[in-house]
């Protein structure tokens, strides 16, 4: 990345200064991260003393053994869930909302215009005046405790037609063009032409739609009751609400549903950085 | 369709309709195809979008409990109520405080922090990995981390605290402690993202400014100063509104490291939205409730939108 400051104005001296500065933060923002761990191989009988030690005199598994294999507790399963309510939710997005920014971008049609101002005013009516109504129709639906409850819903994101549409109107029209004149028609110049030259958006709106899936808790803690259906988010609101005696077992429940999303960022970390410079988007 | 694309190459707009008279079968048939682009992201958005929003409207005006055979219309009734409802203005109080806290501290911080992690140093990569890192997490694992680092009796912070010889505090035990520690527990957790968002806006500056500032013989607080902070109004503007819209919605922190207590110091408006609704279920309060949530946003909104007519552009 290209730096802002290039020149030579900094002396030495407030470089170091600066350095041992974000030094200092970054142990600081690591700190609970590491603490996560450390606490969840605690074992139980030496969560509650003092003084603390900052790499635990005995450390084990026990607490990683007990939150897999618990009754009351299906980590697998909330994982399973997790992973498949994400990954439907983020093709589904993709697939429908890129269909209808290339729709809004380049086709025309009738009342065109008036869709889209639609699609405008919904955007700044927040989430929450839907939850209810929504909630009713999904129940009618016989959707409650149900991947469709958690991935239809969310595939109505009217914010990924926004972007996907603003990135395609930045494509150029020659190489559409170029298409035309051998022969192509819409859906092919959607598939092989805007959606490859857009990856960059669409990997990052990917991404967030993912992440923001995998971490909601508000929408499935309603939708969802039974043990066996819960998304590993809400089962870990549950398990810090029940198990306040067994900190270990509920930081191991942490670490267990943290590592996948942190093993992504650290993979694609140049990409979700990317994407949110991109998009704006990322965060909450 | 493809030789109707033929008989359109080096059109300019794209793919066109097929150059007939208007109201022919095929040009009809053409717009129809148009329309299957959008049909099915349509559907949806007209079900779980704009359908519920326009339901939502009506539901606020009926007493609707979920298991009632019956929704009595009572007009205005439940907005009245809401007006008179002390927990709806505890709960408003709450959560406003919470977003002005957070944001204001997000959208001050994240900005320093991008700036010292846009200068050539080293490891620069890596703090920006670290310092977004702790954004990917959910909420319930950042609360579950946080409540017990936050611990009045076995938590790390106070530990340290001690450690210091100053006295250990009371974070989510403490009436007035409680909504600034969950904004703690909060910057750590989300910084990272307005701090990209500045860091993008910091590439944006060009490089002849600063040359510019130098060759004047500025030093590097001087151009922050006088150069960088004044062309990233825009972009701290956009990222205090929306910080303030985003954190205004707080629900998973309380519910999960102090479940609205003590008391109701922690208590927010979208949890008493939960509550209403899946606790109580009063549906067509809730409904209010929410409502009367979106104008609040609506409100902060317009400000934005006000903010980026006079703000958004700047000249180099």
């Amino acid at each position: 990345m290209r730096s802002v400051n290039r020149n030579q104005v900094s002396t030495w001296s407030s470089r170091i200064l600066l350095q041992i500065a974000l030094i200092f933060l970054a142990v600081i923002v690591g700190f609970p991260l590491y603490w996560m761990l450390v606490v969840s191989i605690t074992p139980p009988a030496e969560v509650f003393s003092w003084p603390l030690h900052f790499w635990p005199p005995h450390p084990s598994l026990e607490n990683y053994i007990e939150v897999f294999t618990r009754q009351d507790l299906q980590l697998p399963r909330w994982f399973l869930n997790s992973l498949v309510v994400s990954v439907g939710a983020t093709i589904a997005t993709l697939f429908l909302s890129s269909l209808t920014a290339y729709g809004f971008a380049r086709l025309e049609f009738p009342g065109r215009d008036t869709l889209f101002i639609i699609l405008l005013f919904a955007i700044m009516v927040p989430g929450q005046v839907t939850l209810i109504p929504v909630f009713l129709l999904v129940r009618k639906l016989g959707w409650l405790d149900s991947y469709n409850a958690l991935i239809w819903p969310v595939a109505a994101n009217v914010f990924g037609v926004f972007l996907l549409r603003q990135f395609f109107m930045g494509v150029p029209k020659d190489l559409e063009e170029a298409a035309v004149i051998d022969g192509a028609g819409r859906f092919r110049i959607y598939w092989q032409i805007i959606l490859p030259l857009s990856k960059a958006a669409l990997i990052a709106l990917g991404i967030f739609v993912f992440l923001a899936t995998w971490n909601d808790l508000f929408w499935p803690l309603i939708v969802l009751n039974r043990l066996e259906m819960r998304t590993l988010t809400v089962g870990l609101t549950v398990l810090q609400g029940t198990y306040t005696q067994e900190r270990g077992l509920v930081m191991a429940g942490a670490v267990v549903a943290s590592a996948p999303v942190l093993l992504l960022y650290a993979i694609f970390q140049r990409r979700i950085v990317q994407g949110v410079m991109l998009t704006g988007m990322g965060g909450r | 369709m493809d030789n109707e694309m033929i008989m359109n190459a080096g059109r300019r707009d794209g793919p066109t309709p097929p150059r007939k008279q208007v109201g022919s079968w095929r040009t009809w048939r053409w717009t129809l195809g148009n329309y299957l682009f959008i049909l099915p992201f349509m559907i949806l958005f007209s079900i779980f979008v704009i359908g519920p929003i326009l339901y939502a409207f009506y539901m606020s005006l009926h007493e609707w409990k979920v298991l009632a055979r019956q929704h009595p219309f009572v007009g205005l009734e439940n907005y009245r109520q809401l007006l008179k409802d002390d927990i709806w203005w505890i709960a408003l109080r709450n959560s406003l405080y919470f977003a002005f806290l957070t944001s204001a501290v997000n959208t001050v911080f994240a900005l320093f922090v991008a700036i010292g992690v846009s200068r050539p140093i080293l490891g620069r990569d890596f703090y920006r990995f670290i310092f977004y890192a702790p954004v990917v997490l959910s909420v319930s694992a950042m609360g579950i981390i946080m409540s017990w680092m936050m611990n009045t009796q076995f938590g790390v912070i106070n530990y340290f605290l001690i450690w210091f010889g100053l006295p250990p505090v009371k974070w989510l035990a403490d009436t007035y402690l409680v909504v600034p520690s969950l904004s703690i527990a909060t910057v750590w957790w989300g910084f990272g993202f307005p701090m990209l968002l500045y860091i993008a806006g910091l590439q944006g500056i060009p490089e002849h400014l600063y040359e510019a500032a130098r060759i004047d013989g500025a030093n590097s607080w001087r151009i922050t100063w006088h150069i960088t902070l004044p062309l990233m109004r825009p972009t701290i503007f956009f990222v205090a509104i929306t910080q303030l819209i985003a954190h205004f919605q707080v629900f998973g922190q309380p519910l999960i490291m102090t479940n609205g207590g003590p008391g109701r110091a922690s208590f927010t408006t979208i949890m008493y939205l939960y509550q209403t609704a899946w606790r109580f279920f009063r549906m067509g309060y809730g409904t209010t409730i929410a409502v009367g949530l979106a104008f609040v946003i609506l409100f902060f909104t317009l400000l934005q939108f006000r903010l980026f007519g006079r703000q958004s552009v700047v000249e180099y």
